[in-house]
């Protein structure tokens, strides 16, 4: 592409976000017809083809799947045991995830929970520890029984042994908050292995001792505008549209991609194309109206006394004007009268 | 699992617990004899449900139900004794029913019942025998021919085309005034055919003819489900047919004593359309029986009372004023006039009927289906001495592209032309019906046919190019296929404009056919200019050619303004300046500033220089 770059590049006056717009929208159309599948975890897990697009495009606050990609410090990335050291730091468990039951004895003022061993195994966590994580929340001592933890709440108040037990279902037993359920992976390239969990709290996922803040990354573009910023969240909503179009084996030029994440971007936030973003953004009151909301935007023109710019193309296709795109977009330099007063160079 | 004791189950009777039984089985069976025996009605089913742990007995209406040979002892209760007496008429279906030799399951006693699909597979284990293997299909596609070849993709579409085809569709369509009708000239039954279509009568109101088709290309004209027939079979009737269309009117009354009057309106009439448009009326009004009329020209003639009272009684009210409300024949059509009926309704009102009729002849564009889901549009009609020809003579009516057939999976229309050429021959119909024979079996039985009438045996031939007379250098298979012309004709949706009608409201030009509309420049073709960046092909195609006006526009407030043709001034609502500006605008944004001032909001409109 370098060496014929001039063939590739924009002109003035070319109306690049239209190209853009109907270079998606086309192959768009194909994907409502074939949900395609990846064989492969991730595409099980994560919302992909078109819903994700939407997601995307309407600048959700959450991703219906959030991922994150941890990898994980040169050596610990090596060793299988290693890792899974670390994934056992991150792993989001609930008390409830390793709760077989949990019994309330409200004449005694008593919760009794019972543990499943299994699980408590395969989390790597004691009876202990889970003891101390109760007494640490709820500021109370708890006795360790054979299969559980028992909590003497010393009080018969219905509704504080009822809340205490959902706080308790709630309590975060081990790993980081938000981080969500993480599997160990191994890239079949390097032979690196690397974390997935289901959330997207990169920002407490990163304070964990071996993790490498440099790749870890997540399909949560808001959570990396907080964390990184605008850039990067540009950056990161481009790599997303690139990824899901490349998923369903869409190809479409990047360019077009790019210009859809800048201009989401452009504003220093992140806005979504529709009602509340873009559209609802532009500066003439006819293109707004004819959007969405007519009534809505007429009446605050209105309370306002706003003046139309008459700059972008629906308003000008709407009162019958040329439109300023294309071949619309260039003017005389020098008015008609005015050339009369040119004089005729002389030759002599 | 709602049953948590095992030990009895529920009997539910039309969908409501009636009771509990200790054993499910034998209840089941207890009643299926009895309804065998003829002691119950054959129309109570009964099953029992397993996984529910219920029987479940139905007797209401509203369940699709199947006939299904009863099998004793691994042996079909129809037996051959019984079939003789339903061949010599001695015995009928019903006598079946009542003496438990088929019975009818429904969906839900189905699911107890295991059917052998014929006499070889039965086993042990089976409790019924399909009628017949064709009865595991339905209505639809076992009417058509060798359904069991073909993708079920393509029965979908058949079911479809079915309904769309001309044919015979009344034997009385001369007496009916249907708002419209289709009747094919010279229907044929087809020559393959099926015991569906031969039970439901179908023959004797055929809807196609047996067409001589050829799978040959024919220099790119049938490309892309195109099709290429034959000018001499055109000629002599192929695809030809009749299209009548009913005009109706009556004298209507209205509150206050007036009412409609059937007759040749006066020149006086409000809406008058002058001396020519009703010409051809008769005395009473009504136009003649075979008069030649086309568009424009008045059917019935009537006139109105005036939708709106007005004060008459100054006038005189001599001469009462009428509107007139003739029918006119609409654009684009012609025809002769086949039948005028005069009646009168319940409420005593004369009501006139008008039939028109007019010839249809297969024309480039007329829309032609196979009994395959096989649809074709012509695209060439093709003068007969320069279509192809076989060493007999024959020349194809119909030329299809062999492209058509692989990627639909549509071997049956390949068979139904094998199958119609062997039948053709022999002067023979063909048992077209799902699984009669194997298909291998038929295209041997065929080929036998044809070979000893001295044809090839897989239907290919050597045919001849019609222009040069030189044989081309593959065979070409052919044969015989039925073929029906469906109603979508080109001479019917045909609509041409320039210039025309332009709405009231938006001055944009009007859209449909009945209205000689213009088509729509959309959205999507505006984005396509948009974004190729024509600006200037834009605004003509939505301005200048659209709803272009040129305002008057106040230099000092930018309202809009007007010329007053009696003071001869332009006029500004708001000052009194007559310094003004014309400017060009779309009529729409004219209307969006009136509907934006109706809501009390001042518009105004800044210009430049």
């Amino acid at each position: 592409m370098a060496e014929n770059k001039n063939e590739y590049s924009v002109e003035y006056g070319d109306p690049v976000g239209m190209i853009a717009a109907q270079s998606v929208g086309e192959p768009g159309t194909q994907m409502i017809l074939r949900s395609f599948h990846l064989a492969g975890i991730e595409s099980t897990i994560s919302t992909s083809g078109l819903p994700r697009i939407i997601e995307l495009v309407d600048a959700k606050k959450k991703p219906s799947t959030p991922i994150t990609y941890i990898y994980l410090d040169g050596k610990i990335g090596k060793d299988f045991d290693k890792a899974t050291e670390t994934l056992k730091k991150i792993n989001e468990v609930r008390m409830s995830s390793i709760a077989k039951r949990i019994l309330e004895n409200f004449s005694k003022g008593k919760i009794k929970v019972v543990l499943d061993k299994q699980e408590l195994e395969s989390e790597g966590i004691t009876i202990k520890q889970v003891a101390a994580k109760i007494d640490k929340a709820l500021n109370l001592e708890s006795k360790v029984e054979d299969n559980g933890v028992v909590v003497n709440m010393h009080t018969r108040n219905l509704k504080e042994i009822r809340a205490a037990t959902i706080n308790i279902m709630k309590m975060l037993v081990s790993g980081v908050d938000g981080a969500g359920k993480a599997t160990i992976r191994r890239d079949d390239k390097t032979g690196e292995f690397y974390l997935v969990s289901a959330g997207s709290n990169i920002e407490g996922i990163m304070q964990v001792e071996g993790v490498d803040k440099e790749r870890t990354t997540t399909n949560d573009v808001f959570a990396i505008y907080r964390l990184f910023g605008i850039e990067a969240a540009r950056n990161a909503l481009a790599f997303e549209l690139k990824k899901t179009l490349k998923e369903q084996k869409i190809s479409v030029d990047e360019r077009h991609l790019n210009l859809i994440a800048d201009a989401m971007t452009a504003s220093g936030s992140i806005k979504g194309v529709g009602r509340h973003g873009l559209s609802g953004e532009k500066h003439s009151v006819f293109a707004r109206a004819a959007y969405e909301e007519t009534l809505k935007h007429l009446i605050h023109a209105a309370a306002f006394g706003e003046v139309d710019p008459m700059r972008g193309v629906t308003e000008n296709i709407l009162v019958g004007k040329q439109i300023p795109i294309g071949t619309g977009s260039v003017k005389l330099a020098i008015k008609k009268e005015d050339m009369a007063k040119i004089k005729p160079a002389s030759h002599k | 699992m709602i049953v948590s004791d095992k030990q009895k189950s529920y009997v539910y009777m039309n969908g409501k617990v009636v009771g509990t039984v200790q054993d499910p089985v034998s209840l089941v069976n207890e009643i299926r004899s009895a309804r065998r025996k003829g002691m119950l009605s054959g129309e109570v089913n009964v099953s029992f449900n397993e996984k529910l742990n219920s029987v479940n007995i139905n007797t209401d209406r509203g369940r699709i139900r199947k006939p299904y040979v009863i099998l004793e002892n691994g042996q079909p209760k129809l037996t051959k004794d019984l079939i003789e007496k339903l061949k010599s008429k001695e015995i009928n279906f019903n006598y079946l029913l009542r003496n438990g030799i088929v019975e009818y399951l429904d969906a839900e006693e189905e699911e107890n019942a295991l059917v052998a699909l014929s006499e070889k597979d039965i086993t042990e284990r089976h409790t019924h025998l399909e009628v017949d293997i064709s009865s595991i299909f339905g209505f639809t596609i076992n009417t058509s021919p060798y359904p069991e070849h073909n993708s079920l993709a393509r029965h979908a579409m058949l079911a479809n085309f079915t309904k769309q085809a001309q044919g015979l569709y009344a034997t009385n369509f001369n007496q009916r005034f249907d708002s419209r009708a289709y009747v094919l000239f010279y229907p044929q039954r087809p020559i393959v055919t099926t015991a569906a279509y031969d039970t439901v009568k179908m023959p004797r109101h055929p809807s196609g003819q047996n067409f001589v088709v050829a799978l040959s290309t024919y220099y790119g004209y049938n490309m892309a489900d195109a099709i290429v027939i034959n000018r001499a079979a055109v000629d002599r009737g192929l695809g030809r047919s009749m299209f009548y269309k009913t005009y109706a009117d009556e004298e209507r009354r209205y509150p206050g004593g007036q009412r409609d009057r059937f007759k040749v309106p006066p020149p006086t009439a409000d809406g008058y359309m002058g001396e020519h448009v009703y010409s051809k009326l008769s005395e009473d009004g009504i136009i003649e029986p075979e008069m030649e009329v086309s568009e424009g020209d008045a059917l019935i003639g009537k006139v109105a009372p005036p939708r709106f009272l007005e004060e008459n009684l100054g006038a005189g009210g001599l001469e009462e004023k009428m509107r007139d409300d003739t029918a006119v024949l609409k654009t684009g059509e012609r025809g002769v006039v086949d039948s005028v009926v005069f009646t009168e309704s319940t409420g005593a009102t004369k009501i006139v009927k008008v039939r028109i009729r007019s010839l249809r002849i297969p024309e480039n564009g007329d829309k032609f289906a196979s009994r395959h889901g096989q649809k074709g549009v012509v695209a060439l009609i093709v003068p007969p001495e320069d279509m192809p020809f076989t060493a007999d003579g024959i020349v194809p009516d119909l030329l299809l592209n062999p492209h058509s057939i692989p990627t639909r999976l549509t071997f049956g229309h390949l068979l139904e032309t094998l199958g119609g050429k062997a039948g053709a021959i022999n002067g023979e119909l063909v048992d077209g019906t799902a699984f009669s024979e194997a298909g291998s079996d038929r295209i041997e039985n065929y080929g036998k046919t044809l070979e000893s009438h001295g044809f090839e045996r897989y239907g290919n031939e050597v045919l001849y190019d019609g222009m040069t007379g030189m044989p081309f250098k593959s065979t070409i298979f052919n044969g015989v296929v039925y073929y029906n012309r469906l109603y979508h004709m080109v001479s019917n949706k045909i609509q041409v404009r320039s210039r025309g009608k332009v709405q009231i409201l938006t001055h944009q030009p009007t859209e449909g056919k009945a209205r000689q509309g213009a088509l729509r420049f959309g959205e999507m073709e505006r984005d396509a200019l948009i974004g190729y960046g024509a600006s200037l092909l834009l605004k003509e195609r939505l301005l200048d050619q659209s709803d272009k006006a040129v305002v008057l526009v106040c230099k000092e407030c930018g309202s809009l303004g007007y010329y007053d043709h009696i003071k001869k001034t332009m006029v500004c609502p708001l000052t009194k300046t007559t310094d003004f500006v014309e400017v060009e605008i779309s009529y729409a944004f004219k209307v969006l500033l009136d509907e934006i001032r109706s809501l009390h909001i001042m518009t105004s409109i800044k210009l430049n220089e």
